[in-house]
C-alpha cells in the first residue's frame, strides 16, 4: 500500500462522564417524577472536552511522537484513531490496516495458553483463522517464548506477556501502528527485536503513532512530534525540535 | 466503505446518517461473523477450562431437574409420566435458552468494554457472541431433548419443521431483547438485576413446569406472555401437537417491532455506548 494516510480534520471529542450515581435507574426515574426541577442537566452527564479542533495529516513513512502531560488527550487521540471513539465534530480518515497496541491485556484470557491467546488476539486484530495458523510459527518464534506458549498466560511475567502481545499485534500486516507508551516493557534482547520489527514496519511504508513521556524513545522511533495540552494540539514539528516543544510547557 | 483498509469516522450528520452507520455496524459484524463465533466458542471453552464434563454439568443438572420435576409433578397433577416428562424436559431446556440469552445479554457490552474502547470492532459482533454462546450451550442440552424423544417414542409423532421455525423466530426475538438489555445495562447498572428478577418471575408464570389446560384457549394470561409463544411454537410440534398459528404471528410481529425499536435505540446511542462503560 502506498497511499497509507491518516487525515484528521477539526476533530473534537467530548467525553461524557456519567457519575456513578447517574448510572442508577432510580435517579433517572426520580428526575422524571420531580418534573425537571433539577434543572438543565437532562442527561446526567458532565462533559469533558478531551480533544478540541485537532488537525493532523500523516503520510507513509511518518512516525509521529505524541507528548503531553497525563490527561492531555494522547490516549484519547490514539483510541479515536483506532476507531473506538466516534468524533463529536470533525472527521477522522485512516487508510491502511490499523494495528492498535494500546493495552497489552486486550483480549487476553489469563487462564488460556499462549497459543490460544495468539489465536484469540489474532482474531480480534482481524486475522482469519487460516492467516493465524500460517503465521503461528513466525509469531511463536518472534515471541521467543518457546515451550511457555503451551502454558497458561497467567504464569507469564509482564515482560513475557508484552512479548506475546507485541508479536501478535505486529504479525498483522499493519500499515498503521498505534502505540501507547509501553515499548519499554521487556528485556534488552526483546527491545532489540522490537526495535528491528518497528523499523521494518516503517520501511514497509507504514505510519507509526507513539505516545510517550520518554524523550529518548521518541528520538529513537519518531521523525515528527506533536504536543497535546488539555486536548489542544500543537503543530506537528520535526523531531529535532522536540526540545522546543518540551520547553514550551 | 468500511473495510480493513479504510476507516472513516465523522461527527453527527443527522438521524439518517446515524442509521446508516448503525447499519454499517451490522453489515461489518456479518462480514466478521467468524470473530463472533471464535469469541463465543472461547467463552464456553474458557468457562469450563479444567473441567472434564464442561457444559455438560449444566446438562446434568437440567437432566436431574427434568427427572425430579417430571416424576413428582406428574404424580401431583395426576398426569402420566410419558406425557409430562417430555413436556417438562423441553420446557426447561428451551426456557434455559431464553433466560440465558437475555440475562447474559445484559453483560454483553459491559464485559466487552476493554475491546470496545480500543478497537473498531462492530458492536453487533458482541451481541452475536452472546447469542451464539447460548446456542452452543443449547446444543449440549439438546442431549436431554434427544433422550426424551427417543425414550418416549416422540419421533413417531413429532413435526420438526414447525419446531425449527419456532426456534428461529425465538432466536430472532431473543437477539433484539438481548441487545436492548445490553445497551440499557451499559447505561444503567440496575438493569441486569431487574432483568434477572423478571426472568425468575417469568419461569413460573410461563407454562414451563405446568400445563396451560386450566386456561381457556387464547386466554390473555398466556397470549400476553411472549415467552409462552416462544416456548409453545418450539415445544408443541416436538410433542406431536400443533402450536396455535397465532403464536407464530405474534412472534413474527414482535420480531419486526422489536428489531425496529432496538435498531433505532442503537442508532441513537451507538456513539455513546463506549462512554457508558
Amino acid at each position: 500500500m502506498t497511499d497509507v494516510s491518516i487525515k484528521v480534520t477539526d476533530l473534537t471529542l467530548r467525553f461524557p462522564v456519567y457519575g456513578v450515581d447517574a448510572k442508577s435507574l432510580k435517579k433517572n426515574l426520580a428526575r422524571v417524577t420531580v418534573g425537571g426541577r433539577l434543572g438543565a442537566s437532562t442527561t446526567g452527564a458532565t462533559e469533558v472536552t478531551a480533544l478540541s479542533h485537532l488537525n493532523l495529516n500523516l503520510r507513509a513513512g511518518d512516525r509521529l511522537g505524541l507528548i503531553g502531560h497525563n490527561g492531555s488527550g494522547k490516549t484519547t487521540l490514539l483510541r479515536a484513531l483506532s476507531g473506538a471513539y466516534e468524533p463529536d465534530e470533525g472527521q477522522i480518515e485512516v487508510r491502511g490496516r490499523i494495528a492498535a497496541l494500546l493495552d497489552l491485556s486486550l483480549g487476553i484470557d489469563p487462564s488460556a495458553t499462549g497459543v490460544d491467546n495468539i489465536r484469540l488476539r489474532g482474531r480480534i486484530a482481524g486475522m482469519s483463522s487460516k492467516e493465524i495458523e500460517d503465521k503461528m510459527d513466525e509469531i511463536a518464534e518472534f515471541s521467543g517464548l518457546g515451550p511457555f506458549l503451551a502454558m497458561p498466560m497467567k504464569t507469564y511475567s509482564a515482560g513475557m506477556q508484552a512479548r506475546l502481545a507485541f508479536a501478535v499485534a505486529t504479525a498483522v500486516e499493519a500499515d498503521v501502528l498505534l502505540m501507547d507508551e509501553w515499548i519499554s516493557v521487556g528485556d534488552a534482547d526483546f527491545q532489540k527485536l522490537a526495535h528491528r520489527r518497528l523499523l521494518n514496519l516503517v520501511e514497509r511504508a507504514g505510519i507509526l503513532v507513539l505516545s510517550s513521556h520518554d524523550a529518548g524513545l521518541l528520538r529513537l522511533y519518531c521523525n515528527k512530534v506533536m504536543r497535546l495540552e488539555g486536548g489542544v494540539a500543537s503543530e506537528v514539528k520535526d523531531i529535532r525540535r522536540l526540545d522546543e516543544l518540551l520547553a514550551a510547557a | 466503505m468500511e473495510s480493513g483498509q479504510h476507516m472513516l469516522r465523522t461527527g453527527r450528520r443527522g438521524t439518517l446518517f446515524e442509521f446508516s452507520m448503525a447499519l454499517r455496524d451490522l453489515v461489518t459484524s456479518y462480514h466478521r461473523r467468524g470473530l463472533a463465533w471464535s469469541l463465543a466458542w472461547h467463552d464456553v471453552v474458557s468457562r469450563y477450562r479444567g473441567s472434564i464434563l464442561g457444559p455438560f454439568w449444566i446438562t446434568i443438572s437440567m437432566g436431574l431437574m427434568v427427572l425430579g420435576i417430571g416424576l413428582l409433578y406428574a404424580k401431583l397433577f395426576g398426569i402420566s409420566v410419558a406425557e409430562f416428562m417430555p413436556y417438562v424436559a423441553m420446557g426447561i431446556v428451551f426456557f434455559g435458552l431464553m433466560a440465558g440469552t437475555i440475562n447474559e445479554g445484559c453483560d454483553t457490552f459491559v464485559q466487552a468494554s476493554s475491546m470496545l474502547s480500543q478497537t473498531s470492532l462492530p458492536m453487533f459482533t458482541f451481541i452475536w457472541r452472546t447469542v451464539l454462546r447460548n446456542l452452543i450451550n443449547l446444543a449440549h442440552h439438546a442431549v436431554i431433548i434427544v433422550a426424551v424423544i427417543i425414550f418416549f417414542g416422540l419421533w413417531r409423532v413429532m413435526d420438526v419443521l414447525p419446531a425449527l421455525g419456532g426456534l428461529l423466530l425465538t432466536i430472532v426475538n431473543l437477539a433484539w431483547i438481548a441487545m436492548l438489555a445490553a445497551i440499557a445495562s451499559a447505561r444503567f447498572r440496575d438493569i441486569p438485576q431487574f432483568v434477572m428478577s423478571v426472568m425468575q418471575f417469568a419461569i413460573f408464570m410461563t407454562p414451563v413446569f405446568w400445563k396451560p389446560d386450566a386456561f381457556p384457549d387464547r386466554h390473555a394470561f398466556l397470549t400476553l406472555n411472549p415467552f409462552y409463544h416462544m416456548l409453545t411454537t418450539i415445544r408443541a410440534p416436538l410433542l406431536g401437537q400443533e402450536a396455535d398459528g397465532l403464536s407464530y404471528i405474534i412472534l413474527a410481529i414482535m420480531a419486526v417491532l422489536g428489531w425496529a425499536l432496538t435498531f433505532s435505540v442503537f442508532a441513537i446511542t451507538r456513539r455513546r455506548i463506549v462512554h457508558f462503560l
